[in-house]
């Protein structure tokens, strides 16, 4: 799977796989709620049914009239009467305090229910229920929930790992015909390519020939072409490139690709100043190199204005490439690394060059940075 | 030392308070009771059973107790088929008061409930 490929399917899990377990969370909360509420009203109807069982027993004692009156107590069922003022009469236990304003509420783990009686069975105005809350089926209900939401998220994330596939296909079949596209239209280039400029070099070696500003024009649109099939095919092998890194003479490789653009740069009348210090070596695998810099001066070139300046520095730490071009705007020199992207479009190309150079830079930890004024200037450095 | 011979007074005061009490209610109401076999227990239960609260049952009872009626009694007719129609005490206001706390407090429900 490709870097973009890679991207977009993980963006989709993302977004998915996201939305999706938010809603089985919001989905479980709300019925482990509302079945932890139904378990409680089930609880608290037995109370119900406890306190008029209560009653009724309230109801015959308040005609015994024994010595003693055995007051109804039924465990687990704790219950308590109390007259009108609240004041409490008697007992299987004594609450705490009672909230008299709830029916039904839970305090300490304990569900309480009150119950209005009239007549006042000996005097009892409230009955006042309580009863440990049985954890039981609650236990059940979070064990429930927990193995429906894990078997949802585990359910729900190979059905985003499916369908992400699925929809990802056409974007890779589109990919793929693109690169299938490159890869026999760069093929094709390659021989004319090289006839040309081999030609173009027997012309000048063998003949006089009276077109030598035709012919410098021939050959330096021959190089541009043969760049483009460089980086479309650099592009196309960078996956499977075996790199071969090595100590490379950067002063040295940086005079010879200078020395190739001569002829751009003659073309377009560029002031050329160069600041190279000698002897700089680099670890970078020679053909990295190569393209990194050949992009970094055809676009200094390209986008140069007619009798501009170029200003190449190269010490210890950095490369810098400095030209007094069309500039890139504010708002695009983040977006300038992107694949295709091109700020400017007064000059051919397919956006593929600061692509190249920026996987170049990853690849080896370098830093990029680009420092443009739009219409005015652009600043290319790459620390090492 | 202090605070126990003064506790142990406030206990023995008020014995003597609740014996003086009883001793009243025995005299002014029980003798006629026990004599007519009026059912003390159960005019006690009714009472409980319509105002729940002893205040509130002193309150009514004071009032009837000055003035009775079989139209102020909240006993059922047929009680007075029975038993005789209660005449006005003569007792103050004091030893009215009293003899019903000490009504209240002999019948006192709490004193019977017991739990299994």
């Amino acid at each position: 799977m490709l870097t973009n490929e890679k991207r977009s399917h993980f963006r989709f899990l993302a977004i998915y796989l996201s939305s999706t377990l938010l809603l089985f969370f919001l989905a479980t909360f709300i019925f482990y709620n509302f079945q932890r509420h139904h378990i409680i009203d089930l609880q608290n109807t037995a109370l119900t049914e406890e306190a008029a069982k209560i009653s009724q027993s309230l109801r015959e004692l308040s005609t015994n009239f024994s010595s003693t009156l055995v007051y109804p107590h039924n465990p687990p069922f704790y219950s308590a009467i109390y007259n009108l003022d609240k004041e409490y009469i008697f007992g299987s236990f004594q609450a705490k305090k009672v909230l008299w304003e709830k029916e039904y509420y839970q305090q300490d783990e304990k569900l309480f229910y009150i119950h209005d009686i009239y007549p006042y069975y000996l005097g009892a105005s409230y009955l006042v229920l309580s009863k440990e809350i049985n954890k039981k089926p609650i236990h059940e209900l979070v064990k429930t929930s927990l193995v429906f939401l894990i078997l949802a998220i585990v359910l729900f994330t190979l059905l985003g790992l499916f369908l992400g596939k699925l929809f990802i296909a056409p974007m890779k079949e589109s990919i793929e015909t693109m690169n299938r596209f490159i890869e026999d239209t760069t093929h094709e280039f390659n021989t004319p390519i090289s006839t040309i400029l081999t030609n173009i070099e027997l012309i000048e070696t063998l003949y006089d020939c009276e077109g030598k500003k035709e012919l410098t024009r021939i050959e330096n649109a021959s190089k541009t072409l043969s760049r483009l099939y460089e980086d479309l095919s650099y592009l196309k092998l960078n996956h499977n490139y075996q790199r071969d890194v090595q100590s490379v003479d950067i002063t040295s490789l940086l005079k010879s690709r200078i020395e190739n653009f001569k002829t751009l740069i003659e073309a377009k009348e560029l002031d050329l100043t160069l600041k190279i210090e000698p002897n700089i070596f680099l670890d970078i695998d020679k053909n990295d190199a190569i393209r990194m810099l050949d992009n970094l001066f055809s676009n200094a070139i390209k986008y140069n204005r007619k009798k501009g300046q170029l200003r190449v520095t190269l010490n210890n730490t950095k490369l810098s490439i400095y030209d007094t071009g069309v500039g890139i705007r504010k708002e695009d020199i983040k977006l300038i690394h992107t694949r295709f992207k091109r700020a400017n479009n007064s000059e051919g190309g397919f956006g593929i060059g600061l692509d190249i150079v920026g996987q170049i830079v990853t690849h080896y930890n370098f830093s990029f940075d680009i420092d443009s004024t739009y219409n005015q200037h652009t600043k290319v450095t790459i620390t090492w | 030392m202090v605070k126990t011979i003064l506790f142990l007074s406030l206990l023995f005061s008020s014995n003597i308070l609740a014996k003086e009490a009883s001793e009243k209610l025995q005299k002014n109401c029980m003798h006629c009771h026990i004599k007519q076999k009026i059912p003390s227990e159960l005019i006690y239960r009714r009472y409980l059973k319509k105002y729940s609260t002893h205040s509130a049952i002193k309150k009514t009872l004071l009032s009837y107790l000055k003035n009775p009626s079989r139209k102020t009694s909240i006993m059922p007719k047929q009680f007075f088929l029975k038993f005789p129609e209660k005449e006005a005490l003569d007792l103050n206001e004091t030893d009215l008061s009293e003899s019903i706390d000490a009504y209240l407090n002999y019948f006192d429900i709490r004193k019977k409930l017991v739990l299994p």
